[in-house]
């Protein structure tokens, strides 16, 4: 039951996602999905990661409302086009890797930036103490 | 060589070189995203939040989403030689007759991952663990979410005879 807000936040973000994205394209073309994007998607973030309807105890690894948006754009061809989920496969491992590369890259970045503040921050430590 | 590189392969449903694209638009966004969204949340609060989506979702679809031949000038792309090509990084795979995958799979993962690279060595596993459960719950609210948007397809849409 506890998972209960993750599956309503999660089931109307990705109706919100897929069904206004798709036409909005279609009519405005490429400002048609950047509105929204701006419209859509800052709303369900609003709801979901900061209200907090997709869990998310402090601690603990992630979960995004990207899971949500996934599973909605695959589930959504699968029902209005008929579409074959097996087809989907290659494209999802290549965004997997993608954001997985992503993911150690972030990791590896912030350790670099923390690293360096630190010691500028022991820089001007030591400066000031020597003042 | 990059001709060869571009030659559609039936048996994964894309070209070499739409792997290469796909592999780097989902890396690109998953990036920005990492990197910059609680920044921006921790630098203007909720606000913050909101402009984030429209910044970096909004401009990162277009990079990786976008699809000629539709909107205000669908002739502001031409294509002489016909053909089905798609602009967009992140391809649909089997000339877009696959579901769609969308870039948030891409965040999702990349937040996933970096998740779990930030936690210490031993807790990586116990974590991953106790993420799959909402993980789950969020696929399978998104699949209802998405699937009952697709059933209009099949109500409203024949009422004015689309298919």
């Amino acid at each position: 039951m506890r998972h209960l807000s993750t599956v309503i936040g999660s089931a109307i973000c990705g109706a919100l996602c897929f069904g206004i994205w798709p036409e909005m394209w279609k009519s405005y073309g490429i400002m048609g999905g950047w509105i929204t994007a701006a419209i859509a998607i800052s709303i369900c973030w609003y709801m979901n990661h900061w209200m907090g309807i997709i869990r998310n105890p402090p601690g603990r690894i992630w979960v995004d409302q990207g899971w949500a948006v996934s599973a909605a754009g695959i589930a959504w061809a699968m029902v209005r086009f008929d579409a074959r989920f097996r087809h989907a496969v290659p494209v999802l491992i290549c965004c997997l890797l993608g954001g997985a590369l992503a993911g150690a890259a972030a990791n590896k970045v912030n350790r670099q930036r923390s690293d360096s503040q630190e010691s500028t921050a022991a820089g001007e430590a030591e400066k000031s103490a020597h003042a | 060589m990059l001709e060869w590189t571009a030659q559609y392969l039936p048996s994964i449903g894309m070209s070499p070189v739409s792997v290469v694209t796909t592999v780097f638009g989902a890396f690109a966004v998953s990036f920005v995203a990492i990197v910059c969204w609680r920044k921006l949340v921790e630098d203007f609060g909720p606000a913050g939040g909101m402009l984030a989506a429209g910044i970096i979702i909004g401009t990162f679809w277009v990079m990786n989403h976008k699809l000629p031949g539709f909107g205000i000038h669908p002739e502001g792309l031409p294509h002489p030689d016909g053909g089905n090509k798609q602009f967009g990084l992140i391809y649909q795979g089997f000339k877009g007759a696959s579901p769609w995958v969308d870039m948030g799979t891409a965040i999702a993962a990349g937040f996933w991952f970096f998740g779990f690279l930030e936690a210490k060595k031993g807790q990586r596993i116990p974590l991953a663990i106790e993420s799959l459960p909402r993980i789950a719950a969020a696929v399978v609210g998104g699949a209802i979410g998405g699937a009952i948007v697709g059933l209009v397809g099949w109500t409203g849409a024949n009422l004015f005879g689309y298919r």
